[in-house]
């Protein structure tokens, strides 16, 4: 890298690299935003009916859940660790608040007054037992040094055989309208569960590289030993990574509720795999230290335009997976070339 | 007793399993006063170096630092009574830039409706100062740190604990990937500290090192002082049979004397 230094910069000076180089970094770093370009434009090119207002807007509102499991699982991931609970806690969230409001069904059909108390008593149940299980995955990781991978598939796991179980494996439908208003209410054609969708990645793109939380996380999963003895409170940071991601993922599951007006005991599933696909695609490093939200939001956006693609053209949704599970693979070898294009060029 | 030790350790022990790695260390540092630690490999100094940082709990044995005993639960509590250290295995996150590292853990912030935000404007500028007072040269702090060579992190870590103070520094080989101007620069930087009235342990191989700029030498032998002397009572060629364990009992007979007279 010396060789490439550009002559005459001051030293400890924060300049930027050449020009070129400058681009070059720009290309690698936003690929994953030039590939869904292409791909859109690929897309209203070739396959008719495709290039609609209505279509984009589609694909956006259907990017929500994956999109806002897949924050938490990036958080987990830049911090060294992982969290496949996501999907099952998202489902159980969706369940719970489907059973405690729906009126068909197995719904339980609570009903407060004044009504509209639904919406944030919904929420607020809706995110507490996400950060719950968030906490208890994340106390196992970090007080009782248990493999994430291991403790979030355990919860994966139990948290789908808790959804059966309390629904009996009944659906519940009929979700008052009250409680429902992120899906209904639109506010540039867009539902309000899309914006949701959308805030949670401007507050957590700007929590992780704006805030000292954010920048202990990468801290964390490039160096754990150094953040220790730089002082940094590695565990409690680690803990509430998962409360933060299971918290999200009841967010998720409280707007799949809305969005579905009650819950199946099937809800969500292959969602996990989904985020997952998005992250790598979207440059998180599953070493942990390396990845940027705005990467993962448009792997989401990517991979829900391939999926509408097929829709469209009406092939059958089995190469929706084919595609995706072939897109991961490619995401993996594109990181592994752009790391070495870094090396030699940059 | 003159002054009270900024630093006093009584009977420090550490075994891991089997294995003991210290088996009753007694020594003191004042402030504003160099110790060279020695001796062989796994005589124990770096792991004398964890516990006193924090790192790691010592078996059984006082810490007393700063004038009461210490039970330091965290590197992170260690740091805030005053104590800095540079490790042997260095203490850098290679994933992020040159400033991030510098300010690890001490990010500077301010408050926005009660959100602390990054200010990396203010650290980029403090770090530029403190790494050209340190003479370090590093192309742009913009760089990963895994892009620097060896010799470029070990400076980033000296600079560090130098902008940061504290009132004890530790350093556990600090200048083995420096080149000989670095180096100096180094031996430098310790004899500035010393002079802000800093206490220092300084972990190094070379004995001209110690002798250049140590107060003290304590020489360590299979987790006990085999030896503590005043650098100019003593040659490197009673320090090298001291390491090498030839005359011991000389040793500990000189130990006893220090703690009797200078305690
Ligand atoms: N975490 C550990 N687990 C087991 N043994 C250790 C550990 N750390 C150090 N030791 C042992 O303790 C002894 C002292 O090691 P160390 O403090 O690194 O010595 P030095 O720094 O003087 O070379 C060695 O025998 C080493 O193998
Ligand atoms: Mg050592």
């Amino acid at each position: 890298m010396a060789n490439t230094q550009p002559t005459g910069a001051l030293d400890n000076s924060d300049a930027r690299p050449r020009r070129s180089r400058q681009l070059l970094a720009f290309v690698l770093d936003n690929l994953v935003w030039i590939i869904l370009i292409i791909a859109l434009s690929a897309f209203a090119l070739f396959i008719p009916r495709f290039f609609q207002i209505g279509i984009f807007l589609n694909i956006v509102e259907q990017s929500t859940f994956v999109g806002i499991i897949a924050v938490g699982l990036s958080l987990t991931l830049i911090a060294g660790h992982m969290d496949l609970s996501i999907e099952s806690v998202m489902a159980l969230a969706a369940m719970l608040v489907a059973l405690t409001f729906g009126t068909g069904g197995a719904g339980g059909g609570l009903v407060l007054s004044p009504s509209f108390l639904a919406f944030p008593v919904s929420l607020a149940m809706a995110l507490g037992v996400g950060a719950l299980i968030g906490a208890l995955n994340g106390i196992l990781v970090v007080r009782f040094e248990i493999n994430a991978f291991i403790v979030t598939l355990a919860a994966y796991i139990w948290g789908r055989g808790l959804v059966v179980a309390l629904s009996g494996g009944r659906s519940v439908y009929g979700l008052p309208d009250e409680l429902r208003a992120m899906a209904i209410q639109r506010v540039l054609g867009i539902p309000f569960l899309a914006w949701a969708f959308i805030a949670v990645y401007v507050v957590f793109a700007f929590i992780l590289n704006r805030t000292p939380y954010g920048r202990h996380l990468f801290m964390i999963g490039g160096n754990m030993v150094a953040s220790n003895r730089a002082g940094i409170r590695v565990a409690r940071n680690v803990i509430l990574t998962f409360v933060l991601s299971g918290t999200l993922a009841g967010l998720a599951g409280w707007l799949l509720a809305s969005r579905t007006a009650g819950a199946t005991a099937n809800l969500g599933i292959g969602m996990l795999f989904q985020a997952f696909a998005a992250v790598v695609i979207g440059g998180v490093s599953l070493r942990g230290g390396q990845g940027r939200l705005s990467g993962v939001f448009a792997g989401v956006l990517l991979l829900s335009s391939i999926q509408t693609a097929i829709n469209v053209m009406g092939m059958r949704p089995h190469f929706t997976m084919m595609i995706q599970g072939a897109l991961v693979l490619a995401a993996v070898l594109l990181d592994t070339a752009k790391n070495n294009i870094r090396r030699r060029y940059l | 007793m003159a002054s009270p030790a900024l630093l006093n350790l009584v009977d420090i022990t550490k075994k891991f399993g089997a294995v003991e790695a210290l088996r009753g260390v007694s020594f003191s540092v004042s402030a504003g006063e160099v110790v060279a630690l020695l001796g062989d490999n796994g005589a124990g100094k770096s792991t004398l170096v964890k516990i006193i940082s924090g790192e790691q709990r010592p078996t059984s044995g006082r810490l007393e630092f700063d004038g009461r005993e210490r039970h330091f639960a965290s590197p992170g509590e260690a740091k805030d009574a005053g104590i800095e250290t540079v490790y042997q295995d260095l203490s850098l996150c290679p994933n992020l830039d040159v400033v991030a590292n510098f300010f690890m853990g001490r990010e500077l912030t301010r408050k926005v409706f009660g959100i602390p935000i990054l200010r990396d404007r203010e650290m980029r500028e403090e770090t530029r100062r403190a790494l050209t007072a340190g003479g370090t040269r590093i192309p742009s702090l913009r760089t990963d740190v895994e892009h620097l060579s060896g010799g470029q992190r070990q400076a980033i870590e000296l600079n560090r604990f130098v902008h940061w103070g504290g009132k004890l520094v530790m350093l556990d080989e600090p200048f083995a990937a420096l080149g000989v101007e670095q180096t100096r620069r180094g031996l430098e930087t310790v004899d500035n500290v010393r002079q802000r009235g800093i206490g220092v342990i300084l972990i190094t191989h070379v004995m001209a090192q110690a002798f250049a700029v140590a107060d003290r030498i304590i020489v360590m032998r299979q987790g006990i002082v085999a030896g503590d002397l005043r650098t100019d009572e003593t040659s490197p060629d009673e320090v090298v049979r001291l390491i090498t364990g030839d005359i011991e009992r000389v040793g500990q007979g000189f130990k006893q004397q220090e703690v009797g007279t200078n305690l």
